[in-house]
């Protein structure tokens, strides 16, 4: 079983995000303490395509328990492919002076999490991405897969 | 929601959820602050890149004019937030229980 609700594309629109999470985990009974870096990566990758995206069409997050954790998936209607287990990589070891915070959030994406997987369907023009958090410590099984 | 209190003399104090529907405002709140700033994060539950945002352009700002920024009571999540953003090797980070 898995929890589903659709938003608008409003940066505004996260704190309806959020509560649902919080709703999700509890429906689900998934483990509270992976919620921050649930809410982490939804927020990431929704603000990227509230930014970037030209599509209207609301945005689909899907949450389900898994063995261990949660899985959560979040479809985007009407979307440029974008894969975003494929963003530039990120120096984190500059100084501040040299820093931008651009790109950071995805770089985030990629570490707090299990795994990180894309998807495009060129026919539908839908992007999905799809992330598992488990209890165990990150790691680096990430990639893309075709619809 | 973000509740910002203190400043000045005393440490700011961060309360909620520092995401990007609330860091214009945390960048507001931070922009009128000077010298070294001290942020308690005890009561910080949440911080999304947005917010790295924040603390990376106020902590730029104070270093430029001599000061810097300290966060203090920092939780596990925002521990790992900064380990991998490597904002632990630039911000004074004192950790929470």
């Amino acid at each position: 079983m898995s929890q589903s609700a659709s938003f608008a594309r409003r940066i505004d629109a996260l704190a309806e995000i959020f509560a649902f999470t919080a709703q999700a985990f509890e429906r689900e009974r998934i483990d509270d303490r992976l919620r921050h870096d649930v809410d982490f990566v939804l927020e990431e990758l929704f603000t990227n395509i509230v930014k970037y995206g030209r599509g209207e069409a609301p945005v689909t997050v899907e949450i389900g328990a898994v063995d261990g954790g949660v899985e959560a998936s979040l479809l985007e209607p009407e979307a440029e492919r974008f894969d975003v287990t494929r963003a530039p990589a990120v120096d984190t070891t500059l100084p501040a002076e040299l820093r931008t915070p651009g790109g950071l959030g995805l770089h985030l994406v990629a570490r707090l999490v299990d795994s990180v997987q894309y998807a495009y369907c060129e026919r539908e023009r839908c992007g999905r991405v799809v992330f598992r958090k488990t209890r165990s410590a990150p790691s680096a099984r990430n990639g893309d897969e075709r619809c | 929601m973000l509740t910002m209190t203190g400043g000045g003399d005393v440490p700011v104090v961060f309360s909620g959820r520092l995401d990007a529907t609330q860091a214009a405002a945390a960048q507001a709140y931070l922009d009128r602050l000077d010298g070294i700033v001290t942020i308690d994060c005890g009561e910080l539950q949440y911080l999304s890149s947005a917010g790295l945002g924040v603390l990376l352009k106020t902590h730029k700002r104070l270093l430029g004019a001599g000061g810097r920024l300290r966060l203090t009571a920092v939780n596990r999540h925002l521990q790992d937030i900064f380990g991998y953003s490597g904002f632990d090797q630039i911000l004074d980070i004192e950790p929470g229980r």
